[in-house]
């Protein structure tokens, strides 16, 4: 760990974090044009464009549907994954590969595959353009990853402390809320994190399934860029990274951020 | 000491106890009764059943058949957070996310103790380990040995019938370990705790146990107290697995067992014909008559000294204090021999 990089890999490394910057950089630079077109801000900066996307009722509601949509499928896919994810890290039943794939399985099927196969199942059942059937058909698309994160804390767990509790007199229950759980939980909240990102982010199934009242944001950004392309794309995007920016620190502050992105357990008490 | 003479006392009584993984018997039928305030050990190398037959005292593995009591009580029927065992396992399983207190007084919430009591008997059980100073660290914030003695308080804060303790002093340093030896020997003389131990240390079977059960392939070969089991082993298979011996193909004649042309007084009672003769390493001594041997290794031990000699018989092993004159130089041609009550005889064929 102590090798110091090498001319080359310091040449790389730089490139490589300006290739993935710069963009980035560039948007938020565009946002603040006191111009009408995409352009760089040259003769002063102007927060036109934020004030555009304030007073733009569209953008507003279609944040509050992502960000309800994001929280609410990432709660309920956390919900679900705990039991599924315990029951196939610890108990062995017929079926159980099977059970880990099909959970799985949403990773390796096409979004715009599932777009379409939710879109004719939700008209038929009645729940197309719906929130619910939105929140539905996101909780699946998302189960893969809190399930994964989940299911790598609880390999990391001794199975005797389970062992441990029970011989201590706790029912199942009790060893679940006041073992596992806390010790799981680092794994769920990355799970969480990562499943309400992918939700947000995601255009391609869920331009199938949203009705006006639920477009989501990424979904009304395409749609306004197929008619116009103007600085407001720019402002929205800044909002979205700086918020993300924020969020990240936060749980850095709070949890640790590589702790939380890997999942890893517990580890209270470490000096 | 067999099964039913000490039956009425038994507190744990285990009977036919059985368990399979696929086709192979991992626990086959055993027996086994336990005193109230006894200190056993479940002896054996790996593979031979002793630690499941702990998991399924403690109710981490079902059994296939067999029958364990404890105090009259069914064990088998009642669910592992109903047994009231104590158990200290080979990982400690530490909660990771409590202090050491938190993790002592865990036992006692989940029982509903009052809150009032909890404190004092948390503090009592530190105590008892010598941990009282650290009842606010965590798991990972101590050393192996004081990880081990939060799992024996945690384990006896709930004042179980019978203590468990899965090979707890493995993951410790020699030094610890025998540090830790003495310590368990004298909670379990003040708590007064029924309590068997799994282990595959035979020094540390022969150090902690009011008996040792001797476990192969999921039978019980013997059990008995450490002197007697060292002492008086009913096989080759034990006679070799607790400490060193020299085993020796002899013959019974007229009362006298003899090895070539050195004969020793035969105990009373043993019939005539081919026997395997035990000897401990410390019982052999160097002799003006006995068997000749060639001084071949020899190991300082500190304390003791380790001699191998080459005999018409094979190597014979002599261990000597390491007290009055040096032993033999190696290519010393030399004679040891016994006394007629060192030797110990074992009625099952010539040796291999």
């Amino acid at each position: 760990m102590s090798r110091r990089n090498g001319p080359w890999a310091l040449i790389f490394h730089t490139l490589f974090v300006v290739f993935m910057l710069a963009p980035i950089l560039v948007v938020c630079v565009i946002a603040f044009t006191p111009e009408g077109y995409l352009s760089m801000p040259t003769d002063g900066l102007s927060l036109r464009w934020f004030r555009a996307l304030w007073n733009n009722p569209d953008f507003v509601s279609s944040f509050r549907v992502s960000l309800a949509l994001g929280a609410a499928s990432a709660s309920a896919a956390a919900a679900v994954s705990i039991p599924a994810a315990i029951a196939i890290t610890r108990c062995d039943f017929p079926g159980r590969g099977a059970f880990l794939a099909l959970c799985m399985s949403p990773l390796m099927v096409p979004s715009i595959v599932l777009g379409v196969a939710f879109l004719r199942f939700f008209s038929q059942i009645g729940l197309s353009g719906t929130l619910v059937g939105l929140t539905l058909s996101h909780v699946i698309l998302i189960v893969p990853y809190v399930l994964r994160t989940i299911m790598n804390s609880l390999g990391s767990l001794d199975a005797a402390l389970n062992n441990a509790s029970a011989s201590l007199g706790a029912a199942r229950w009790h060893t679940f809320r006041r073992i596992t759980l806390p010790l799981i939980l680092p794994g769920v909240a990355s799970g969480w994190i990562l499943a309400f990102i992918t939700s947000f982010d995601e255009v391609t199934m869920t331009i199938f399934l949203a009705a006006p009242e639920t477009t989501t944001l990424p979904v009304r950004l395409m749609l306004y860029i197929e008619d116009s392309i103007d600085p407001l794309v720019a402002a929205v995007s800044t909002v979205l990274i700086v918020m993300a920016l924020a969020v990240m620190i936060l749980i850095d502050r709070l949890f640790g951020l590589d702790r939380i992105l890997t999942g890893a357990p517990d580890r209270d008490g470490k000096p | 000491m067999t099964g039913e003479d000490n039956a009425a006392a038994a507190l744990l009584s285990i009977s036919g106890l059985t368990k399979r993984y696929g086709s192979t018997t991992v626990v086959d039928g055993l027996a086994l009764d336990v005193a109230e305030g006894e200190f056993v050990s479940l002896l054996g190398p790996s593979g031979c059943g002793k630690t499941t037959t702990l998991q399924m005292i403690g109710g981490f593995v079902r059994p296939d058949g067999g029958r364990i009591r404890l105090g009259g009580r069914d064990l088998i029927a009642t669910p592992t957070s109903k047994r009231g065992l104590g158990m200290v396992f080979q990982s400690y399983a530490l909660f990771p996310h409590m202090t050491a207190a938190a993790n002592v007084a865990y036992g006692l919430e989940v029982r509903r103790t009052p809150r009032g009591e909890i404190a004092g008997r948390v503090a009592r059980a530190l105590d008892l380990v010598g941990l009282s100073a650290y009842g606010d660290r965590y798991p990972r914030r101590m050393s192996g040995g004081q990880q081990q003695r939060v799992a024996l308080a945690r384990a006896l804060v709930i004042e179980p019938r019978v203590l468990l303790l899965d090979e707890p002093l493995s993951n410790l340093d020699a030094n610890l370990r025998e540090e830790m030896q003495t310590e368990l020997r004298r909670i379990q003389h003040r708590t007064g705790t029924t309590t068997v131990l799994v282990t595959h240390d035979q020094s540390e079977a022969m150090a902690l146990s009011d008996r040792i059960v001797v476990m192969r392939g999921g039978r019980i070969e013997q059990a008995d107290t450490p002197e007697r089991v060292y002492g008086r082993p009913g096989n080759r298979f034990v006679a070799q697995f607790l400490g060193k011996t020299n085993l020796f193909a002899a013959r019974i004649a007229d009362g006298r067992v003899s090895l070539g042309d050195t004969g020793w007084q035969a105990p009373a009672g043993a019939p005539d014909g081919p026997v395997t003769l035990a000897v401990r390493p410390e019982k052999v001594r160097l002799s003006q008559t006995g068997l000749p041997g060639r001084v071949g290794e020899r190991t300082f031990q500190g304390g003791r000294w380790l001699v191998e000699m080459d005999t018409a018989h094979g190597l014979v092993l002599m261990e000597t204090p390491n007290y009055g004159p040096p032993p033999p130089r190696e290519g010393e041609t030399v004679r040891i021999g016994w006394q007629d009550g060192d030797l110990h005889l074992l009625f099952e064929g010539a040796p291999a």
